[in-house]
C-alpha cells in the first residue's frame, strides 16, 4: 500500500471479490424465492396444413402445418429482483411413427413418449429492471415503461392471455409430409433468464419451493389434411 | 525550475504513505467495501430492486477509491523517523568477531 498505484491495484482487488460474493447472494436468493406457474387453458383454436416453399426459390413444395392457439398462463411468479427476462415459448409435439428413429430431444419438460418437436410460438417478456433492452419501438417502449410505474416488480408481467393467436412459426417434417399426424398436444415452456445466476426451465418435478408448471400441456390432436383447391375440409378442433 | 514542478508532479502520482497510514488504509479499505457490499444487498433484497443494489455497490466502491487511493495528509501522521545523513556515531561493537578478509570487525 506504499504508493498509489498499489492502493488502486489492492482496493480493486478487493472490490472484484466483494462484487463476486453480493453477485453469488443474489443468485442464491432465488432459490428461497418460491415459484408457481400455472396454466389455465392451452387449446388450438384454428389448425390447417398448407403446401408451400421453403424458401422463395425452392423447387420442392412441402406441407406446413399453421396451428393458431388460445393461451391463459400466469407466470408472474417467475418474476423475481433478479429476474432479467422470461423466455415463454409454445410447442408442437408428436411421437414418432418408428421408435429407434431419431428426433430432437426435449429440454424441459421432459416426455419420454414425445419424440417430435417444433416451436410455434415464442415472446420474451422483460422484468421492469430490463425495459429499456426490449426490442420494440419507441412509443411501446413508453407504454412499457409507463406500465410498471416505476415498480421494480410488475405483477401483470408474466400474466399471458392470448385469443386465437396467430402461430409466429409455421411447422413442417423434415420429409415434408406433416399432414394427418396422430397424436399432437402444444406444450408451454418457459425459461427464466436471471441478471445474475443460472438458467431455468420449466421443471418436470418440484424442487423445494418451486413448483412444476401446472397444466402446461393442451388435449391431443390431429393435423389435418392439406385442402384441394375445389373441395373444402375442415380443420380438426380440439 | 521545471524539475521542482515534474518533483511534485512525481510525489503527487506516487503518492506515498507512511507504514501507519498503510496499516490504516488496509483497515479502511476492508471494512468499506465489505460495509457496501452487504448493505447494496440487504437494502436491494428488501426493495426487490436489483438496479438500487448495482448503484450502492458502485457507489460506495468509487467512494473507498476516493477515500484510500490518494495520499490524503492523515495517511502520513507518523513519518518514518530516519537518521541524520553521516556525522553520527559509529555502530558500537558487537559482540561475535567478525574476521574478514583478515581484518577483524566488530
Amino acid at each position: 500500500m506504499y504508493s498509489s498505484l498499489v492502493r488502486l491495484q489492492n482496493v480493486f482487488g478487493l472490490f472484484t471479490t466483494v462484487a463476486f460474493v453480493v453477485a453469488a447472494l443474489i443468485a442464491a436468493s432465488d432459490f428461497i424465492t418460491p415459484r408457481a406457474p400455472t396454466v389455465g387453458t392451452l387449446k388450438t383454436t384454428n389448425v390447417q396444413v398448407v403446401n408451400g416453399r421453403p424458401h422463395y426459390y425452392s423447387s420442392k413444395k412441402e406441407e406446413y402445418a399453421i396451428i393458431k392457439f388460445s393461451l391463459d398462463a400466469d407466470l408472474s411468479s417467475l418474476f423475481t429482483w433478479n429476474t432479467k427476462q422470461v423466455f415463454v415459448y409454445v410447442t408442437a409435439e408428436w411421437p414418432s411413427s418408428l421408435s429407434s428413429s431419431s428426433s430432437s430431444a426435449t429440454k424441459g419438460g421432459l416426455n419420454t413418449t414425445a419424440e417430435n418437436q417444433a416451436v410455434i410460438w415464442d415472446s420474451i417478456i422483460t422484468a421492469p429492471s430490463s425495459d429499456h433492452l426490449a426490442n420494440i419501438g419507441p412509443a411501446a417502449m413508453k407504454k412499457l415503461r409507463k406500465s410498471a410505474a416505476g415498480k421494480s416488480i410488475d405483477p401483470s408481467r408474466g400474466k399471458l392471455t392470448l385469443k386465437n393467436q396467430r402461430p409466429k412459426y409455421q411447422i413442417t417434417y423434415p420429409s415434408g409430409k406433416i399432414a394427418e399426424t396422430d397424436n399432437v398436444v402444444l406444450r408451454l415452456h418457459y425459461n427464466v433468464q436471471p441478471w445474475v445466476g443460472i438458467l431455468t426451465w420449466n421443471q418436470d418435478r418440484d424442487f423445494g419451493s418451486w413448483k412444476q408448471l401446472q397444466g402446461g400441456l393442451s388435449k391431443a390432436f390431429t393435423l389435418p389434411a392439406t385442402k384441394k383447391k375445389a373441395t373444402a375440409a375442415g380443420g380438426a378442433k380440439s | 525550475m521545471a524539475e521542482q514542478i515534474l518533483d511534485q508532479i512525481r510525489d503527487v502520482a506516487e503518492g506515498q504513505i507512511d507504514f501507519e497510514g498503510q496499516k490504516l488504509v488496509e483497515l479502511i479499505s476492508n471494512v468499506a467495501l465489505t460495509v457496501v457490499g452487504a448493505l447494496a444487498f440487504i437494502v436491494g433484497y428488501i426493495n426487490q430492486d436489483i438496479k438500487l443494489a448495482v448503484l450502492i455497490a458502485l457507489g460506495g466502491t468509487a467512494l473507498t477509491f476516493l477515500i484510500t487511493i490518494p495520499a490524503w495528509p492523515f495517511y502520513n501522521r507518523n513519518p518514518v523517523k530516519w537518521l541524520p545523513v553521516g556525522g553520527s556515531q559509529p555502530p558500537p561493537p558487537s559482540l561475535q568477531n567478525l574476521i574478514v578478509n583478515e581484518k577483524s570487525l566488530g
